[in-house]
């Protein structure tokens, strides 16, 4: 199965990546866009523009390294924890649910949740900032309760596709999640 | 993008898909709305308007039609939920200011409260109570939007002080250019004409409404070797609790086998207590404090005589609960209670201690001889005067009647403020208004309406709980909701 | 537009619920509002009485512009303190015995108080006073005298807004405190203790005495009662006009604006009022239920 273009909520371009490695082994990626190059420009030129301002007034040099080292941090620790390039869930019958996002600097997370603690996978509403939005969610069981949901998992948080993507990939989950 | 072609085929019955949408749709030739009931007040909160809006709700459902209400959070509850028969309940995280009233800036609420209205393809906008802040915010954003808009006032306000000057004042301004306002009675209506100086034609009255099943005679749980006369409301001055703390002592010394069950909570209660303490009646007078709305028939069914004491009310639902339980019924003649009940079942009295001994004696007396019509008779006669099909049938007529009219475009929006409402008050608000659009520009530029995912539909034409009832997913309502949508989304 | 169908003519409408009735329920019959009453229990004003009542707050305003201009005269050292305290003590006799006769024309031995105790009051009020005066004569030293003005000022101001001119007798604690406040203000700036002591005397009688026996005036001799506070206004205008003209001036303008001007306003704007009543107010409680609890 090949790329397939959606949006986010807020309307900028993600990718879905479904790849089917055996009839109940399924890998769902999404991609968001890469970092612009444009973006990172308007944020560096904006923070040494006030550092610029700054050092005018004060006529003090610190301000300048401050601010070259301020961006380039900033863009380090952004990659790193904040921009995640894609985030992919991988669904094995009889197994379990891995849930891995990648950063934009390449650090991954992964986790993974058993088939015998998984409830089912659904599609949920939630208030979001000023925006009411759908998102994919795995239920949690109860340990005491079989019946009864203890927590719920959100995915793809940060690429946060809209309706259409949410329901092709919640329905192959639902075909392998039926068989076993 | 099914979605899209949905969208437009709510609106037009002839293009249905027969699939998913109930049987009524398919009798019914009449148009179907999506509805939209914004009230600050909705469960938890417990009270009549509460009521009102989820019975209103379930019958409309019923009748085919689309219907999600929007209110604020409480406490943990925020979020989305689902009520029985798919009733979508918005509660959205507004502050809470006064009394379950959110603050209002007129502007705060816009994000949330048009994302509810885009993503549920709002037709109509039904909003309750003229306490609810929410309410009135919700049909400046709505007639913003252009959206059609209806106002449910619950309640009577006086003219005479300051305080209710400035809430008529705003009231003239929310009301002034909603498409129609429905009161529960018709002084309400006469009330509310004056205080939003309102043509009259766009004013219907439609009663409230109580579910007899819910309320059916027991006489078995009497106790004949006296007589008990039921009070249930809150403890409070506007409730009459002063002319109860006078009256229990004028009766409870003349008839020796007269009891009072007063049911109930409030500042006021100090008033029975110390009555209570000084006249000794503690083992004829009990106080069972505030009560379950399931426990109120429990109580009513105890007793031979409901008293209402009320200093106003627009609508009185005690009342009418009162009979349904075949109790007779005296009350003070305020407010729209004369209208409520055929004068056979209701005793009305001045709002004084004599009158309402008087009326109660007179009560009293005919019990004794025997010659009060049996509690099943009277609840013959009360239980299909006001039933919430009839409400919501009424509701209805008024949602078509709107439906065709026009929302007032900007520049006629602000005329109507500036020519109805003063020049003071109308120019302010219309300079709101003015504000509240280029707001509203300016996030349909941020999130434009076409990146907002349509709600999949649980109620209405192609609501989908239906197929929910008869799938064996029921453990949870939300999955379950999902996967009956699943088909339907796909194709 | 117009309601949703023609009505019946033959079924009238009746204001009821519980009845399904042939009309629309936008219907508006002809008896709508028809229970709607305006300015119920509205009292019509005659200019003349309202005017006789005004009269009370001219006197009291002339009340103050006489006690500042013996104040005035005092500071001057125009009037002995000697002479203040016999001319009050004869007022205050004068005015004891008129309150006694017209007590007793209407409720005969009903007061509750005996000549005695007035007496024992007006002795330790005179006493501690009088024993207080060189205190008080010294308290405010060390404010600057505009201060003391400024102050002055306000309390009378404020006496004379918070004075019950409905029920001045007894005259309200926050006005009697005030008046007395600016007083011992004013006092303070005489020469001697002794001015002092004849000043407060003095406010006692202007302050706390005089509308107790106008009140009374007001109640038994509705006549004389307008006459007496014509008089104050006089002698206030007077008193001051010999000290400052412009003053005198004024005071006679504001006394008008009060008794003359602002009642015929008051009669003017009266066929404005636009009160609406109806089945929709609140009721009102009018029986006192108090006698249940206590």
């Amino acid at each position: 199965m090949g790329e397939e273009a959606f949006t986010d909520i807020s309307g900028k371009a993600i990718s879905l990546n479904c790849q089917s490695h055996s009839s109940f082994c399924r890998e769902f990626t999404v991609s968001s866009s890469k970092v612009s190059i444009g973006k990172v420009l308007v944020y560096t030129c904006s923070v040494w523009l006030l550092a610029y301002t700054v050092f005018f007034f004060t006529e003090n040099t610190a301000v300048l390294s401050s601010a070259i080292l301020i961006t380039l941090v900033g863009m380090m620790l952004h990659i790193h924890f904040v921009k995640v390039d894609h985030e992919s869930l991988l669904v094995i019958g009889s197994l379990g649910i891995q849930v891995s996002s990648s950063y934009a600097s390449g650090r991954e997370t992964t986790s993974f949740i058993e088939m015998s603690k998984i409830k089912d996978i659904v599609i949920n509403e939630a208030i979001y900032m000023h925006q009411i939005i759908y998102y994919l969610s795995v239920l949690l069981k109860d340990a005491s309760d079989p019946n009864a949901v203890s927590s719920v998992v959100p995915l793809f948080q940060s690429s946060k596709p809209r309706m259409n993507c949410l329901v092709k990939v919640y329905k192959s989950c639902q075909e392998i999640l039926s068989k076993c | 993008m099914g979605h899209r072609r949905r969208a437009a085929a709510v609106n037009n019955p002839s293009s249905q898909r027969v699939s998913g949408a109930p049987a009524e749709a398919v009798r019914v030739p009449s148009r179907k709305h999506n509805i939209c009931m914004v009230s600050d007040f909705f469960y938890p909160n417990m009270g009549g308007v509460e009521s009102h809006i989820y019975q209103l709700s379930q019958c409309l459902i019923e009748k085919g039609h689309k219907v999600v209400i929007a209110t604020h959070a409480y406490g943990r509850r925020k979020g989305i939920r689902y009520l029985t028969n798919g009733l979508k309940v918005y509660y959205l995280p507004l502050q809470v200011m006064y009394n379950q009233s959110t603050a209002t800036t007129c502007f705060h609420s816009l994000p949330l409260l048009r994302c509810v209205f885009v993503r549920e393809r709002i037709t109509v906008v039904h909003a309750h109570s003229s306490f609810s802040a929410m309410a009135h915010d919700a049909l400046f954003h709505a007639k913003t939007i252009g959206l059609n808009t209806i106002f449910t006032d619950h309640s009577l306000f006086g003219f005479a002080d300051v305080s209710s000057v400035l809430t008529n004042k705003l009231l003239t301004v929310s009301l002034c250019d909603t498409n129609h306002i429905v009161c529960v009675s018709y002084t309400s209506k006469e009330n509310t004409v004056l205080r939003a100086a309102l043509n009259p034609e766009i004013v219907s009255v439609i009663p409230n409404a109580v579910d007899p099943t819910d309320f059916t005679p027991d006489p078995s749980q009497r106790q004949d070797n006296r007589i008990t006369i039921v009070v249930i409301s809150r403890l409070v001055y506007r409730k009459g609790i002063d002319l109860l703390g006078g009256i229990i002592p004028e009766l409870c010394l003349k008839h020796p086998d007269l009891h009072f069950l007063i049911g109930g909570e409030g500042p006021k209660r100090i008033v029975l207590e110390e009555v209570r303490e000084k006249y000794q009646l503690h083992d004829r007078v009990r106080l069972l404090g505030a009560l379950e709305h399931k426990d109120v028939c429990g109580v009513l069914v105890q007793g031979h005589i409901f008293l209402n004491t009320s200093l106003t009310e627009a609508f009185c639902m005690a009342i009418v609960e009162g009979a349904s339980c075949g109790l007779q019924v005296v009350s003070t003649r305020v407010g729209g209670i004369p209208e409520v009940l055929p004068e056979d079942l209701i005793t009305l009295c001045e709002p004084t201690v004599r009158s309402l001994c008087a009326g109660l004696e007179t009560i009293i007396a005919r019990h004794r001889s025997g010659s009060v019509p049996s509690p099943a008779s009277i609840h013959a006669c009360v239980q299909n005067l006001y039933t919430w099909r009839n409400v919501a049938e009424r509701t209805e007529k008024v949602y078509d009647r709107v439906a065709g009219e026009e929302v007032l475009p900007l520049h006629r929006r602000l005329q109507r403020l500036r020519s109805h409402c003063g020049p003071v008050a109308g120019s302010i608000f219309a300079f709101v208004a003015v504000l509240n659009y280029l707001f509203l520009l300016l996030l349909q530029w941020l999130v434009p309406d076409r990146f907002m995912d349509k709600a999949v539909d649980a109620t209405g034409p192609l609501g989908l709980w239906k197929q929910e009832q008869s799938s064996k997913h029921r453990a949870l309502s939300k999955s379950a909701t999902k996967k009956a949508a699943e088909p339907k989304i796909s194709r | 537009m117009g309601p949703d169908s023609a009505p019946d003519p033959a079924v009238p409408w009746r204001k009821v619920l519980w009845e399904r009735q042939p009309f629309p329920d936008n219907y508006v019959d002809q008896r709508f509002l028809e229970e709607l009453r305006r300015n119920e229990g509205i009292r019509q004003y005659r200019y003349w009485s309202v005017v006789k009542e005004a009269g009370f707050v001219g006197q009291q305003l002339s009340c103050v512009a006489i006690f500042i201009t013996l104040w005035l005269y005092m500071e001057q050292g125009r009037l002995s303190p000697e002479t203040l305290l016999w001319t009050s003590l004869v007022c205050a006799l004068l005015g004891y015995g008129l309150y006694q006769a017209l007590t007793s024309q209407v409720e005969p031995g009903c007061g509750p108080r005996t000549r005695l105790a007035d007496l024992q009051s007006a002795t330790i009020f005179l006493s501690f006073t009088f024993g207080f005066s060189p205190v008080l004569k010294t308290l405010t030293e060390s404010v600057s005298t505009d201060t003391v003005y400024a102050m002055s000022a306000m309390m009378l101001l404020a006496h004379l807004v918070s004075f019950p001119y409905a029920q001045p007798s007894p005259p309200g604690s926050l006005s009697l405190n005030a008046a007395l406040f600016a007083s011992v203000c004013l006092a303070s700036r005489l020469p001697g203790a002794l001015h002092t002591f004849a000043m407060l005397s003095c406010a006692l009688l202007v302050f706390a005495l005089w509308p107790c026996l106008l009140q009374r005036l007001r109640e038994n001799a509705p006549c004389q009662f307008a006459g007496v506070c014509l008089g104050v206004c006089i002698v206030g205008v007077g008193g001051l006009g010999f000290q400052s003209p412009g003053g005198a001036v004024l005071l006679a303008l504001a006394l008008m604006s009060v008794t003359l001007l602002c009642p015929l306003l008051l009669v003017r704007l009266q066929r404005h009022k636009d009160n609406i009543q109806g089945p929709w107010d609140e009721a009102e409680i009018h029986e006192d239920l108090s006698r249940f609890l206590h």
